[in-house]
């Protein structure tokens, strides 16, 4: 299932830019000993878009970034770049810029000689090197920074010399390993935007990857959600958010309520003692048992006899919006609702006071009962 | 298409992992026949007879009836009991004055304190002649026993030993938690307790450490017990007087191996306790500052300017009898002693042929080392050899210089063996000493190679940067104190050492380290404190010089430092 939605999902893609993908992947795997760091990854980025790969920490993201890189080569399967089979290759053979989470700047030379690193190898002539290092320096807003060194910097400038250099040769393809995760918080926000609109304007092609699923649904154009070495999803931010393929994904990004739900007949979805209204899909999940996933801003509340009864357990105050904890009789896992404040108002909201719930049929999911298999 | 297109990339490819496959392969090589092939040579001589058929262990069965020699296992053992306990105890104070007390000078007394390593440990022993001798200044203290003997040898290792065990100690004991020791004087407890339950297990592993260690040194040494050790024979002189005085080959490397064993085990012990200290200091310690004491402090005072002022009258004292006409019947000053003219040993030229080996050693050995200390720790494939070589560089620390040198003639030595041109030429001397003191340099390079961003490399190549490009104009710079300090500990050893040498100069190539045991064993007494001075002031410049230049490269690199 997870492979068919990888396979799938580049078709949508190729109709739009109908051009060959910069980087197809087949049937990758990763060995460390007996330890399983990818299985059989299969994945295919365009010319030009920006792809995250996003999992928790030890799902093999990054595994999977030092495979393309030849840092790491894999055990099986192939990596093809462009039309070129670079599988093979070590890592000066391929065609590719990369900055790492640490940025590894070469402390001992200066702003200038660091961009410069990859250029002054290429042999071009010193006037060469020093327009395009200038040029790069003012794209990264770094103008007058060419003579320090890289201790004397702040994080973010460090991080955009280490993009610098990153991208001096003019590579095809830019890698990203947590480029942003060793910054603080505000910077990181405001690097996220800076980078996305470079990146765009440039047009390279580029991978990044992170663990932080906010940077992931604002920067990427597609993400690949990854889980103990296998893609479990890949599809943009929006397909991500609203149509989680595994209970994985569904709880990895975004919060997720998950309830334990049984069915006796086909099409028929019992939570707790209470009969569910199903979107027409589910009838093709066979019976037994599974889980219903909705997210918590999807749920409404009202105070009519129709729905789900629930009895209300807590209110968090969180500025824009309640959090409503609620109890569903027969059912353990207490229930999140996200209500506005402006309808919490309409429906007073006290606690172990009864109230209806309901979950719009276009925002259910059903998983298979004991979470993704994979 | 595709073949074209990756011809290029596929030469380039196997262009720069051949070379690392060919380098690395060269310093397997360099272990191989620089310390495996000897000492299996050596090993194997043992089980042979003169004429060189294999009789199995007879030898150590001539070895252990024959009460001359076996007796040295137990005096080796003795002497070097007897150096530990005196070495550590007096290490254990003075780098506990140093870490947690506020005497005054520490800076000056660890100068002091270094002054040993200087010289070779033939100094402290012609010293030692001249205080407690048949006519030293303070024959009486020993109250009618010999100096030349037990006491003698172990007086003279403990001065030679003690700044190794110190370093080892003041480093052990600067690793504190200060939270440790607040939350115990919060619980009002008394001062003593501290000490055994914090103090103490904070440090067990660097006390089982250097206690093994100076155990090493002590039991491997040569220079101390040839000089002063008159009749009481041990493990080390054995093995000279075996190969040199009686030309009996094969009972001289049964004593090797006999030699082998104490420094094998202890080099066992040590590998197995450095791995459980890792994770002893978490990331969050604090550091503890000691808060003024004056009676504590000045008890350290005491102690720790007492031992400097017995290191500076060792020193003093063999300078003071390199300059004496003829001591002790006319006391006036002369350099005369520094002429060596016509006398044993080789004079000047030998002095020269130190200096040579010691640059040779520093500047060939430091590159060496540190290269194949980069290629295991920061390259990929070719992992079975990146791991083997690190194993190789491991051992030499467990080789003592005696068993060495003789492998060395055993091996370069034989007929037929295709390295036997080297034989008495510099470089057999310079291989030798590199291959001796490979280790310490070895876990210095490793250490500062550990510091650095795991990512240089990748970068580089990233960015089509051969890797020899990252590693001249990256980590080379980066890591140039940690370069410097192997240089100069290679120089100071190449100009000390004696034990592995003895075995393998010839006329052309005689040391100013073999000249002191020469002048020594001929009865030139002052000529012998004379070379044995030229040496430590030779060792003290160097010493000198690497510290001016530390500095300034590190006055430079504050421009990109974080830290000074």
């Amino acid at each position: 299932m997870q492979s068919l939605t990888a396979a799938l999902s580049p078709d949508v893609y190729t109709n739009t830019s109908a051009s060959q993908p910069h980087l197809s992947i087949a049937g990758l795997t990763k060995q460390f000993g007996d330890f399983t760091a990818l299985k059989q990854i299969d994945l295919t980025i365009q010319e030009g878009e920006l792809v995250c790969f996003l999992g928790p920490s030890g799902c093999g993201k990054t595994t999977l970034l030092r495979a393309i890189a030849g840092l790491a080569p894999q055990s099986s399967g192939s990596i093809v770049q462009r039309g070129r089979e670079v599988s093979a290759l070590p890592p000066q053979a391929r065609d590719f810029g990369i900055v790492f989470q640490s940025y590894a700047l070469f402390p001992n030379l200066t702003v200038y000689d660091n961009v410069a690193y990859g250029l002054r190898n290429q042999r071009q002539d010193r006037q060469q090197i020093r327009t395009r290092v200038a040029e790069l320096l003012s794209l990264m807003e770094l103008t007058g920074s060419e003579g320090k060194y890289p201790a004397a910097l702040s994080g973010g400038q460090q991080q955009r010399v280490a993009l610098a250099r990153a991208l001096a040769t003019e590579p095809g393809l830019l890698l990203l390993d947590e480029p942003l995760s060793a910054l603080d918080a505000r910077v990181r926000v405001h690097l996220r935007s800076q980078m996305k609109a470079l990146q765009r304007r440039l047009g390279v092609t580029t991978v990044m990857v992170t663990h932080d699923q906010e940077e992931a649904l604002t920067m990427a154009d597609r993400i690949v959600v990854m889980n103990h070495g296998v893609i479990e999803q890949v599809g943009t931010p929006a397909e991500i958010y609203q149509y989680p393929a595994s209970e994985f994904v569904a709880t990895f990004v975004g919060s997720m309520n998950l309830m334990d739900v049984t069915s006796k007949s086909a099409g028929s979805w019992q939570l707790g003692r209470q009969q569910l209204i199903c979107p027409k899909s589910f009838s093709e999940a066979p019976s037994g048992h599974a889980r219903l996933a909705v997210r918590p801003e999807a749920v409404t509340l009202s105070k009519s006899q129709e729905g789900l009864q629930a009895d209300v357990a807590n209110v968090e105050f969180l500025g824009a919006f309640l959090r409503v904890h609620l109890h569903l009789e027969g059912c353990d896992q207490p229930i999140l609702a996200d209500i506005s404040s402006r309808d919490a108002q309409a429906i007073s909201l006290d606690v172990n006071q009864r109230v209806s719930m309901c979950f719009p049929v276009e925002a259910m999911r059903l998983y298979p009962a004991g979470g993704s298999a994979a | 298409m595709n073949a074209v297109l990756s011809l290029l990339p596929q030469t380039l490819r196997s262009r720069e992992s051949l070379i690392r496959l060919i380098v690395l392969l060269l310093a397997v090589a360099l272990m191989v026949f620089g310390l495996l092939m000897p000492l299996l040579t050596m090993l194997i001589k043992s089980l042979q007879n003169r004429a060189g058929d294999f009789i199995g262990l007879a030898n150590f069965a001539e070895y252990f009836q024959t009460p001359a020699l076996a007796n040295s296992i137990f005096q080796s053992l003795f002497v070097a009991f007897f150096s530990t306990a005196i070495v550590v105890s007096l290490a254990f104070l003075c780098a506990y004055g140093i870490t947690r007390t506020c005497m005054p000078g520490k800076r000056a007394f660890r100068l002091l304190a270094i002054l040993p390593i200087l010289a070779p440990s033939l100094l402290p022993a012609i010293s030692l002649v001249y205080l407690f001798g048949n006519q030293g200044w303070f024959r009486d203290v020993l109250m009618g026993q010999s100096i030349y003997g037990p006491i003698g040898i172990v007086m003279g290792m403990s001065f030679w030993i003690f700044p190794h065990a110190l370093m080892i100690l003041t480093t052990a004991l600067s690793n504190s938690d200060a939270r440790l020791y607040e939350a115990a004087e919060a619980l009002g407890t008394p001062k003593w307790r501290t000490f055994l339950t914090i103090t103490l297990p904070g440090v067990r592993y660097g006390l089982i450490s250097c206690a093994f260690v100076v155990f090493t040194l002590a039991i491997t040494d040569f220079g101390v017990p040839k000089i002063i050790g008159g009749q009481y024979s041990v493990l080390a002189t054995d093995v000279y007087r075996q190969v040199v005085g009686q030309q009996n080959f094969q009972m001289g490397s049964v004593v090797s191996v006999i030699l082998l064993l104490p420094a094998v085990i202890s080099f066992i012990v040590d590998r197995v306790i450095q791995r459980r200290q890792v994770a002893q200091l978490s990331a969050r310690a604090v550091p503890w500052q000691p808060a003024p004491q004056p009676l504590r402090d000045g008890v350290f005072t005491l102690i720790c300017y007492s031992v400097a002022g017995i290191i500076l009258l060792v020193i003093g004292t063999a300078i003071y009898a390199s300059l004496v006409q003829f001591w002790p019947y006319n006391l006036s000053i002369t350099l005369d002693h520094y002429g060596f003219d016509g006398l044993a040993g080789g004079g000047w030229p030998a002095w020269f042929n130190s200096l040579k080996l010691a640059f040779s050693v520093a500047v060939i050995g430091t590159l060496v080392v540190f290269f194949n200390a980069w290629l295991i720790e920061k390259t990929e494939g070719y992992a079975p050899l990146r791991q083997g070589l690190h194993f190789l560089a491991m051992l030499p620390m467990a080789v003592p210089g005696m068993v060495l040198g003789l492998a060395y003639i055993f091996f370069f030595n034989q007929a037929g063996n295709p390295f036997n041109w080297l034989y008495g030429t510099l470089a057999i001397l310079v291989l030798n000493t590199l291959v001796h003191f490979y280790t310490v340099c070895h876990l210095t390079s490793v250490t500062a190679l550990k510091q650095l961003d795991p990512e240089f490399e990748a970068v580089g190549a990233s960015l089509k940067v051969p890797f020899w490009t990252t590693f001249w104009r990256v980590t080379l710079p980066v890591s140039l104190p940690a370069v410097l300090d192997i240089s100069v500990y290679l120089f100071v050893n190449a100009m000390t050492t004696v034990s592995a040498v003895v075995f393998l100069y010839n006329s052309d190539t005689r040391l100013a380290s073999v000249a002191v045991l020469h002048l020594d064993e001929a009865g030139y007494f002052a000529s012998a404190a004379a070379m044995a001075v030229l040496i430590f002031f030779t060792s003290l410049v160097v010493k000198l010089l690497h510290a001016l230049l530390t500095h300034v490269v590190l006055t430079r690199a504050q421009r990109w430092r974080l830290t000074s």
